[in-house]
This record gives C-alpha cells, structure tokens and sequence, in this order.
C-alpha cells in the first residue's frame, strides 16, 4: 500500500496497523492528520471514499 | 438532480451487477450473452483474457483493448472505476511482477469482489481501493498511466476527473481511456433520468466537450484513438440515442 494520499487535502496518510498477514494489512486506518479524519482498512481494503461519501454508504 | 443522487443511482446499480443480481450495465452491451463472449466482443483478445480470471470479465464497459497492449514492463497503472478488476489484470500481465497496478472504484461489492479475485488467484501487483475518481486517493505525480474503461461517463463531474487524472501522473504520463460520448447535446428529459445516468446514457458528454474539457486539465496530444457508433433505445423516453464509444490517448506534458 505505497503512493497514498487522503482523498481531500492530498496529505500524506499515516498508518495503523490492527492485523498483519504476510505482510498484508488486514485491518488497521490511515490518518491525515491535515483533516483529522481516520480512514478505515476492513477486511484488507482501504476505504478511502471522501467523508460525506463514506457516512453516505454506511 | 443532484450529484449525490446520481453518485446512488450508479452505486445501487453496480453493487446490483457486482453481486450478479442484474446483468446489463451499459447501452453499449448486449443482454444475455456470457461475459466472456460480450467482453471479447468489445474488443479483448481472447488470447488476453485467457491469462485472467474469468470472473473479472463481467461483460461490462465499452472496451479499452489499446490501452492495455500498450503498457510496458515496470509501469505504475491506474485504473478509474476498476470495477471487477478485469482492466487491472490484464494490465497487471503487461507490467509485470516489478510493474502496479491500482484499481479505484466507489461500488464497495465491486472493490470487495475484485480484492477476493486477486487474492485467489495470487496477484501481489495490483491493489483496490474504495474512492471516487472525482476526488482520487492517490499521490501526485505517482503514476505512468491512467486508464479507465466506460466509467468516466458516470461521474457527475467529469472536468474534475480530468483534474484529478492529470494531477496523479508524472510528467510524460498517459491518459488512455475509453468512454461513452454523444453526438449532440441531450434532451433534459433523459439528462435527468437515474436510470439512464447509470446506464452510461444519461451522463455521456458531447464529444467535443469532452475531448475540450481533457485539454483544459491540460493534456496535450490528445487524440482519438477509435470511435465505434451505436444506437441505443432509451426506454424511459421512447427515444433513439446516437452514442459513441471511444478511445481516447493524450500524455501530460514534458
């Protein structure tokens, strides 16, 4: 997971990793501490969907 | 109409087509046929999708062939509205175990369904990401290539997914997309129809707005590539629409 950046500001997004399989990141977020906003990882899939997009799926 | 409106219009399709609970996505695809045989017939070689999952092939967009064969070795690619995965495998064959290939798309069921067909099938260069086109979770100047397949039409605000393109590729990178454009300017009737902005209808661009709108993001050698015209009923309105499906190249500037 390289060449990231948060959806909004193009900040860099830091990593926090939950769970780890073969180097995989199965669970875990992405911060941008620009826009204070945690972007999950379930299931080893970053949702990067903009805020209101996100609250808008849930 | 809103955006948001027409952003829920084209997830509950897809995620629909994801979870194979309807078939038909695109004006530019037939119904009833198998995805193999509909994805052959826009375009793909048979010899190139042998080398990928059949699932990823569902048969949907209007074919980018040439974008694919024109990757080389080691190349980073991005793949707007990756859905199933089918163009991020073909292309993740093209550059290789050294090359990436990333696929975004805002459908949570299509992201979900192509991560569980690279898994299993062993892919460790490609990724998926759950983000819009218009607003891309990706760094600058970090890609070689874009591409997109019959997706761009489908995002309210195309100038921006321009924009967005032009702002992740290095200098010298590639805009090789396929899309769904018009001849003339729709009737408002259809413009304003949720079904056939999912469809790849209603959100279709005059062509020569489109091809103007790449210039402004800044893309120089723009050229199309192919241009392959269609007729399609618009059943809402009892109405024939002329569209055309086409191929699209242009580089960001040296």
């Amino acid at each position: 997971m390289h060449i990231l950046a948060c959806p909004v500001c193009k900040g860099d997004l830091q990593l926090t990793v939950e769970e780890e399989r073969d180097g995989d990141v199965l669970s875990g977020s992405l911060f941008c501490s620009h826009c204070q906003h945690s972007y999950p990882i379930v299931g080893g899939i970053p949702n990067l969907l903009p805020p209101d997009e996100a609250e808008a799926q849930d | 109409m809103t955006n948001e409106k027409i952003k829920d219009a084209v997830k509950a399709r897809y995620s629909q087509i994801a979870e194979r609970r309807e078939q038909s996505c695109c004006a530019s695809c037939g119904c009833g046929i198998s995805p193999i045989t509909k994805t052959e017939a826009i375009g793909y070689s048979r010899e190139d999708l042998e080398c990928i999952p059949e699932e990823a092939a569902m048969g949907l967009g209007c074919g980018n062939p040439t974008a694919i064969a024109e990757l080389k070795l080691e190349e980073t690619v991005l793949d707007l509205g990756s859905g199933a995965g089918i163009d991020v495998f073909l292309a993740a064959t093209k550059v290789g175990p050294k090359g990436r290939v990333i696929g975004v798309d805002m459908t949570k069921e299509m992201i979900d369904k192509a991560s569980a067909i690279a898994k299993s099938n062993g892919y460790t260069n490609v990724e998926f990401r759950l983000g819009e086109i218009e607003k891309l979770p990706v760094d600058d100047r970090s890609i070689d290539v874009v591409i997109s397949n019959c997706v761009i039409n489908l995002a309210p605000d195309k100038a921006k997914v321009f924009r967005e393109a032009y702002r992740v590729l290095r200098t010298g990178g590639k805009f090789s997309v396929s899309d769904i454009v018009t001849e003339r300017a729709l009737s408002n009737e259809i413009r304003n129809d949720l079904n056939a902005w999912a469809g790849c209808i209603a959100g279709a661009l005059e062509q020569q707005q489109y091809l103007r709108m790449i210039k402004e993001a800044g893309f120089v050698d723009l050229h199309v590539l192919s241009n392959r015209e269609f007729y399609v009923e618009d059943s809402n309105n009892k109405e024939m629409v002329k569209l055309s499906s086409i191929t699209v190249r242009a580089c960001k500037r040296e």
